[in-house]
C-alpha cells in the first residue's frame, strides 16, 4: 500500500515554528460542575487553590453593570438571577439549538432566537448573548489568573481535558474557548486518560485499568494498558450527556411532584433553579447519610419542607445510571478483554462517590474501585503531568498513547459510509484508499467527510464536505482517486484527495463549524450498538444492489449491441440469470443476491469473452497495420 | 542520509547519530522493516509490542510539541508509519493479508463488488459458492435459533463456526511455513476465514441481552 502517500497532506501549523521556551504549564480540568487547574512542581503535580479550596464552580453570571462574576459568587446569585447565570455550560459546547432540545427540558435559561448554527444564552431581557465558548472561556480566565499568581508570570502553555467521548465540534468549541482566554491551549487530553496518567505515576500502577469517569455532565469509560512508562488506550467509549446533572434533574422533577407543582416548575425559572439546587444538596448530603430533609421556598413567605431517603434517590438515579452500562462493555469488548483481566477499575468524576455508583461499578467489573487520589482532582492532576511532557520539562521514560474515539470515513454510493479510519486507532494515524467513478464522464467527485459507527451516512455526524473537479470524462471506473486521512497527535483530521490519472489535487482541513451538529447524532451514537446487525446487513444489501444493477445493466447492454456472438440456449441462460439476480435484488438477503451475480457471471462468462475478443480484434483492425505489427513484435 | 539539522551523515536509526535529531521516515519502507524484521508471517508479538512501545517512546510527537517544525513533521511522520505498522503487523488476518499484498495477491472484500467506487477489487479473490451457500445456511439456523429464543443452539453453531474460523487461520499459519507459499490459496483461507468471523461478529450477544459482565 501506498504509505507514502500518507505523508502528502501538510502537518497543521507546520509553517508557525513554535518557540522553543521550556516554562510553565499547567493542566485544566473544564469541568461540567466544578473546574481546576493543577501545575507540576518539584515532580509532583499539585492543585493550585484560591481561599475557598481548589475546586472552582462552573458557574458564570453576567451582572447588569456588564461585570462577570465567576465561581462560588456567582453560584450564590443564581437563584436570584438564573437567567442571567450559567451553570454546567458544558453540557452546550459544540451544541447547535437543536441539539439543546435534549438538555432544554429542566433548564432555567432562555435561548437567544435565531436560526444560529450556535446556541447563544440571551441574558439581561435580551440585551446580551453570550454563546457557551464565551462563557467557558470566563472560567478559563480565572483558573489562568489564579495560575498566575501562584506562578509568579504568564503561562506559557496549557493542557484542557475533554471527555473522551467529545466528538470533534465539542473539541473545537473548548479548544477555541481556551484561546479566547488567552491561553496557548498546547493539547486536549482525554479525561480518563489524564485521571491514568495521575494514577500511573502517583501510585506506579502497571497493568491494564478501566476508568471510570463519571462528571457532571458526561460519562466515559476507557481501557488504558500502563506499561513501563508508557500509557497505552486501549479503547475508549462513553455518553457525553449522560452525568449527575442528570440526576439533579431527575431528583428536581420528583421533588416539584411532591410539592404538587408540574414537572417543568410552571415555568417558573428561579423556583426551577431553587429546586435543582436542592437536589443537588440532597444528592450530596445522600452520600453519606441515610436520609436527608430537604427545604424549599416555593414563593417567597412559602416554604415546602420533606424528607428524602438514599432509597428514593437511588430509585431516581437508577435508570439514569443503567445507561452507563452499554458503553462499559463495549469498551471492554474492543479492548478485547474481560472485566476479570483487569488490573483495576479508577474511579473519576465527583457522581462516583455515590454508592449506588460504586455499587454499579463493583458489579459491572467484579471487583471493589480504585478512589485513593481525589476523583474531584485527579483529571486536573494529569493534565498537569501531561502539560509539563509538553513543555519539555518532564521525565523522558512517559508517553501517552490516545486514540481515535469515534470512526472517520466518506460517504459512498448508495449511501453507506466508508470507514477509512476505525474507533480507538492510536493517533497519530493515516489513510489511504483509492476510489473511482461511477457513472460514465463524470468529472467530479463530492467528497462527504463524517463521523461516527453507523452504516449510513444519514446516521453519521457530517464533518465537512469537499469536491474535487476537473477530471476530464472517462468511461465508468477509469479514474483513480486517492483519498488520504490523517489524524494528528491532537486528534484532529486533515482530508486530501487526488485524482491520479491527471494529477488533480483538493484538500481540507478538517474543522467542523461546531454549531452545526446534527441534533439527532447523540442519541445515534449511543444507538448505535443496538442497530449494529441491522446496519450492517442494511449496509450489505445497499451495496449488493447498487453492484447487482451495474451487472444487470452492462449485461443487458452486451446482449443488445451482440445479440450475433450469442450460441445456441445462452440467450435464455443468460436471461434466466438475470430474472433470477431481479428476484433476490428485491428481496432482503445480500448474500442471496451476491450468490446471484455469481451465477449470473458464469452465465455469461463465455459470452463476455466472446466479446471482449471481438473487441479486441476490432480494436486492432481500426489501428494502422504498422502499429499493429510492431505491437506482435515483428 | 544526511541530517537535516546538523547537515552531517545521520545513519539509518529513527535519530541522527551525530546530533540526535528525530530523521523523516523511510517512505518506501514496508511494515516489517519499519521494526527492522524480516519479512514473515511467523512473529513473536510480544517482542513486536516491546519494540513497538520503545519507538513510541522516541518518536511520539508529545516530545517534540515544542521543537522545530521539521523535527515536529518528522515526528508526526515516523509515528504515523509506526501505528499502520503495528496495527497491521500485530493481527494475524492483517499480517497475513499484508504479505499476500506484498507479493501482488490482493484479499480485497469477499466478492470483491464490497465498494462501488473501488475499481481494483472485481478482479481479486472469485467468490466460492459453496462458501456462500454454506454460510447462507449457517445465518438461516442461527436467526432461527434466535427467534426460538434457543440460546443452546445459538452456542453451538458459534462454537462450531468459531472451529471452522480456527482451522482456516491455522491452514494459513501453515501455508506461510511451507517452502513455496500458495499464495492463491492461503487467499482463499483468508476469504473464508472472513466469512465465519463476520458471522461471529453478527452472533454476538446485542445490548441488553447479555448477562453480568465475565
Amino acid at each position: 500500500m501506498a504509505v507514502e502517500t500518507l505523508f502528502e497532506i501538510s502537518e497543521p501549523g507546520e509553517a508557525q515554528t513554535k518557540e522553543v521556551r521550556r516554562g510553565r504549564a499547567v493542566g485544566i480540568d473544564l469541568g461540567t460542575t466544578n473546574s481546576l487547574v493543577a501545575v507540576v512542581q518539584a515532580g509532583q503535580p499539585i492543585c493550585l487553590r484560591d481561599q475557598l479550596g481548589s475546586l472552582l464552580p462552573s458557574v458564570v453570571h453576567y451582572a447588569a453593570d456588564g461585570s462577570v462574576v465567576v465561581g462560588q459568587a456567582a453560584r450564590g446569585l443564581a437563584a436570584q438571577a438564573p437567567q442571567d447565570t450559567i451553570a454546567s455550560v458544558k453540557r452546550f459546547m459544540g451544541r447547535g439549538p437543536r441539539d439543546a432540545e435534549v438538555t432544554r427540558r429542566l433548564t432555567p435559561y432562555e435561548f437567544a432566537p435565531g436560526a444560529d448554527a450556535v446556541v447563544r444564552f440571551s441574558l439581561l431581557g435580551g440585551r446580551r448573548a453570550v454563546t457557551p465558548v464565551e462563557v467557558s472561556a470566563e472560567i478559563l480566565r480565572v483558573l489562568k489568573a489564579r495560575a498566575e499568581a501562584a506562578l509568579g508570570g504568564e503561562l506559557d502553555g496549557a493542557v484542557i481535558t475533554v471527555p473522551a467521548y467529545f466528538d470533534d465540534g465539542q473539541r473545537q468549541a473548548t479548544r477555541d474557548a481556551g484561546r479566547l482566554a488567552g491561553l496557548d491551549v498546547m493539547r486536549l487530553l482525554n479525561e480518563p486518560t489524564a485521571a491514568a496518567l495521575a494514577y500511573g505515576l502517583d501510585k506506579q500502577a502497571e497493568g491494564t485499568f478501566a476508568v471510570f469517569d463519571l462528571g457532571g455532565g458526561t460519562f466515559d469509560i476507557s481501557i488504558l494498558k500502563l506499561e513501563g512508562g508508557v500509557f497505552e488506550v486501549k479503547s475508549t467509549g462513553g455518553d457525553s450527556a449522560l452525568g449527575g446533572d442528570d440526576f439533579d434533574r431527575a431528583l428536581a422533577a420528583r421533588l416539584l411532584r411532591q410539592m404538587g407543582l408540574p414537572e417543568d416548575a410552571a415555568g417558573d425559572r428561579s423556583l426551577t433553579r431553587r429546586v435543582l439546587d436542592a437536589a443537588r444538596d440532597a444528592k450530596e448530603a445522600l452520600t453519606k447519610l441515610s436520609a436527608t430533609e430537604v427545604v424549599i421556598e416555593r414563593r417567597p413567605g412559602d416554604v415546602w419542607r420533606g424528607t428524602l431517603t438514599r432509597d428514593e434517590l437511588d430509585d431516581v438515579v437508577r435508570p439514569v445510571l443503567d445507561r452507563c452500562e452499554p458503553p462499559a462493555r463495549r469498551a471492554l469488548r474492543d479492548a478485547g478483554l474481560e472485566a476479570k483481566q483487569l488490573s483495576g477499575v479508577i474511579l473519576v468524576g465527583g457522581a462516583t462517590r455515590m454508592p449506588i455508583v460504586r455499587r454499579l461499578v463493583a458489579s459491572l467489573f467484579g471487583r471493589e474501585p480504585l478512589a485513593d487520589i481525589d476523583p474531584d482532582e485527579v483529571v486536573a492532576l494529569g493534565a498537569a503531568v501531561q502539560a509539563d511532557l509538553l513543555a519539555g520539562n518532564a521525565r523522558k521514560d512517559v508517553v501517552l498513547m490516545d486514540v481515535v474515539p469515534l470512526s472517520l470515513g466518506l460517504e459512498m454510493m448508495g449511501g453507506v459510509a466508508e470507514k477509512l479510519i476505525h474507533r480507538n486507532t492510536t493517533v497519530p494515524c493515516g489513510a489511504v484508499q483509492t476510489f473511482t467513478t461511477y457513472a460514465d464522464n463524470q468529472t467530479g467527485f463530492d467528497l462527504h467527510v463524517v463521523q461516527g459507527e453507523r452504516e449510513l451516512v444519514a446516521d453519521c455526524r457530517s464533518l465537512a464536505r469537499f469536491k474535487l473537479t476537473g477530471i476530464p470524462p472517462m468511461p465508468a471506473g477509469m479514474a483513480r482517486l486517492q483519498v488520504t486521512f490523517l489524524v494528528d497527535a491532537d486528534g484532529l483530521l486533515g482530508v486530501s484527495a487526488r485524482e491520479e490519472t491527471t494529477g488533480k489535487e483538493s484538500s481540507i482541513r478538517v474543522k467542523p463549524s461546531y454549531g452545526l451538529t446534527d441534533d439527532e447524532v447523540e442519541r445515534m451514537i449511543r444507538d448505535s450498538f443496538a442497530h449494529a446487525e441491522r446496519d450492517v446487513s442494511e449496509r450489505l444489501l445497499v451495496v449488493e444492489r447498487v453492484e447487482a444493477d451495474r451487472i444487470l445493466q452492462a449485461t443487458r447492454v452486451a446482449l443488445a449491441a451482440s445479440a450475433d456472438l450469442l450460441v445456441d440456449g445462452e440467450r435464455a441462460a443468460i436471461e434466466a440469470a438475470m430474472a433470477a439476480l431481479e428476484t433476490s435484488k428485491a428481496g432482503r438477503d445480500h448474500l442471496a443476491i451476491r450468490a446471484a451475480i455469481a451465477a449470473l457471471d458464469a452465465a455469461s462468462k463465455d459470452f463476455a469473452t466472446r466479446r471482449m475478443n471481438q473487441a479486441l480484434q476490432q480494436g486492432l483492425r481500426g489501428q494502422d497495420i504498422g502499429a499493429v505489427e510492431s505491437k506482435v513484435g515483428k | 542520509m544526511i541530517c537535516w539539522s546538523c547537515e552531517k551523515n545521520a545513519g539509518d536509526g529513527m535519530l541522527c547519530a551525530g546530533c540526535g535529531a528525530v530523521q523523516p521516515p523511510d517512505r518506501t519502507a514496508d511494515h516489517f522493516r519499519v521494526f527492522g524484521l524480516p519479512r514473515k508471517f511467523d512473529l513473536d508479538v510480544a517482542d513486536l509490542e516491546r519494540r513497538y512501545k520503545e519507538m513510541t517512546k522516541v518518536l511520539h510527537p508529545d516530545r517534540f510539541a515544542r521543537a522545530d517544525g521539521r523535527a515536529r513533521r518528522a515526528s508526526l511522520e515516523r509515528s504515523v508509519q509506526l501505528n499502520l505498522a503495528w496495527r497491521t503487523l500485530s493481527q494475524p488476518v492483517a499480517r497475513a493479508e499484508y504479505l499476500l499484498s506484498l507479493q501482488g495477491v490482493a484479499v480485497g472484500e469477499p466478492t470483491g463488488s464490497m465498494r462501488s467506487e473501488r475499481p481494483d477489487n472485481r478482479a481479486t479473490q472469485p467468490v466460492d459458492t459453496a462458501l456462500l451457500v454454506e454460510v447462507m445456511e449457517l445465518r438461516e439456523a442461527l436467526a432461527e435459533a434466535r427467534a426460538r429464543g434457543d440460546s443452546a443452539k445459538v452456542a453451538t453453531l458459534v462454537a462450531g463456526v468459531q472451529v471452522l474460523h480456527d482451522k482456516e487461520m491455522a491452514e494459513v499459519a501453515a501455508g506461510f511455513a511451507a517452502g513455496q507459499p500458495n499464495l492463491a490459496a492461503i487467499a482463499a483461507r483468508l476469504v473464508a476465514g472472513r466469512y465465519y468471523r463476520r458471522f461471529l461478529e453478527e452472533a454476538e450477544p446485542h445490548e441488553g441481552e447479555e448477562g453480568p459482565a465475565k
